[in-house]
């Protein structure tokens, strides 16, 4: 008899936490802003989705995973301000020798980019990281946010509006 | 009509060539430009991944066999006695413990940590057995030398007043309107009203009637009580003769407005007739034994 696949073996667990661990604790950042939170939250949802293995085929351990992770954060409440950091060593966009003064308005831009990204409505914000800094296709996002496509995207459009508006506040 | 979320199809770079030049035209453009390629730089901060793992596999390990034990019906059987006998043991040790020296008697004993009692004549100490290492805390009706063992903070309560100590020795009494501490080691400190007094090695404080009356050095090293004496200093006539009662473990009568001076000396607790007859040369009065149990303290002009 031929055994369902599942991530049961340690190997396959290993496996699947360092393509998925990254990203869920991400989204649970982007969520509460608690690094903290974010990372006991991802341990939880890893725990109970190794003890059901047996129970979650291999194709559903995601959205299985972002569930266990979402029903966990259903009781926190405090909202923390969310903690980013711009790469350091991406300089692509500025090579070309700029003028000290567009350099200085770039990085009040970049200060002003992280405040206004904190002000937005949280569902609008997480779908806005999930895409911009993990890279993620809308319809993954649609899975793990167990939403429609077209949902992903209105979120999207309505972050990058509103993101727009803060900024132009600031000024 | 449809919603057509043009924004987002351009964040995708799904838009089709028209709709993105008449998007380039939006006075916004360039705004939203920046922000998808800014947006694009930002990061969380690093963590540490497999620190993470390691311990999801600790945790799953652990579960694990819980787990498998609970589907074994021999397991559940001795599961449920373990948690009988747990919850037996928790409510036994939940229980105040009180331990008390009757008049006339001494005693002495260990609390849980090893620190070691003895309780004065008619004395009680009450205190929970549960988790003492991390409550050291008991209620003293009474007179009680302690001698602490190292640890958390120990207090000793009283309706006078409250002592807390980090493991020492010293004594406490607390009878009537009169609060005395004194410590024989290390340090401790002194709680009355509001006053908050630190005692170290050799220091006494007494307490009368609200008001600080002693604060001094001392040469003891224990307790006079523990050697057979009781040891008074500025003491009233009527704290002395219901000492005595108590360490006798009978009544004296005698007129309590026969003498207001205040009283300091060694009295014995193994000889009543030698204890009865400082007292009365010192206050001039006549002892006379009535039984046993009984004796009276009379004026001398009064025979």
């Amino acid at each position: 008899m031929k055994e369902k696949k599942n991530i049961c073996e340690e190997v396959n667990f290993t496996a699947f936490f360092r393509l998925h661990a990254q990203a869920l604790r991400n989204y649970l950042i982007y969520k509460f802003g608690n690094e903290e939170l974010a990372e006991d939250i991802t341990q939880e949802a890893f725990v109970k989705l190794w003890q059901n293995c047996k129970d979650v085929p291999v194709e559903k351990a995601k959205s299985y995973l972002y569930t266990v992770a979402n029903n966990a954060s259903l009781n926190v409440l405090s909202h923390q301000k969310v903690v980013l950091e711009y790469s350091k060593n991406n300089t692509k966009l500025d090579v070309h020798n700029e003028s000290p003064e567009h350099l200085l308005e770039q990085e009040e831009f970049k200060q002003k980019l992280i405040k206004a990204i904190n002000n937005i409505n949280e569902t609008q914000r997480v779908a806005f990281l999930m895409h911009r800094i993990d890279g993620k296709k809308y319809a993954e996002i649609a899975e793990e946010l167990n939403i429609s496509i077209k949902a992903v995207e209105k979120r999207i459009h309505l972050a990058l509006i509103e993101i727009k508006k803060e900024i132009k506040n600031f000024k | 009509m449809e919603d057509k979320y043009i924004l987002a199809e351009w964040m995708n770079n799904d838009l089709p060539k028209e709709e993105l030049d008449q998007l380039k035209l939006d006075p916004d453009y360039s705004i939203y430009n920046s922000i998808r390629e800014h947006a694009a730089e930002l990061n969380t901060r690093d963590f540490d991944e497999d620190s993470l793992l390691n311990k999801i596999k600790l945790r799953k390990n652990d579960t694990g066999k819980v787990i498998q034990m609970a589907q074994n019906w021999f397991f559940r059987v001795v599961a449920l006695i373990l948690i009988s006998l747990g919850v037996f043991m928790v409510y036994q040790e939940n229980t105040n413990v009180v331990e008390f020296a009757k008049k006339g008697a001494k005693s002495t004993f260990l609390l849980p940590d090893q620190s070691e009692i003895t309780l004065n004549s008619d004395s009680e100490l009450k205190y929970k057995n549960r988790n003492w290492d991390n409550n050291r805390t008991l209620h003293l009706t009474g007179e009680a030398y302690f001698k602490v063992a190292k640890g958390k903070t120990f207090e000793v309560n009283t309706t006078l007043g409250k002592v807390t100590v980090l493991g020492t020795q010293f004594n406490v009494k607390a009878r009537n309107k009169r609060f005395d501490v004194v410590c024989f080691e290390g340090r401790v400190q002194v709680n009355h009203n509001d006053t908050t007094i630190i005692l170290t090695q050799g220091e006494k404080v007494s307490f009368e009637n609200n008001d600080l009356i002693i604060q001094k050095k001392t040469n003891a090293t224990i307790p006079s009580w523990l050697e057979n004496e009781l040891a008074f200093e500025q003491e009233q006539l009527k704290n002395i003769i219901e000492e005595i009662e108590r360490q006798y473990n009978i009544s004296i009568g005698y007129d309590p407005k026969s003498a207001n001076q205040l009283f300091t000396g060694k009295i014995p607790t193994n000889n009543i007739s030698v204890a009865l007859e400082i007292i009365a040369t010192t206050y001039q009065l006549q002892p006379i034994k009535i039984s046993d149990l009984q004796y009276e303290l009379i004026k001398m002009n009064e025979i």
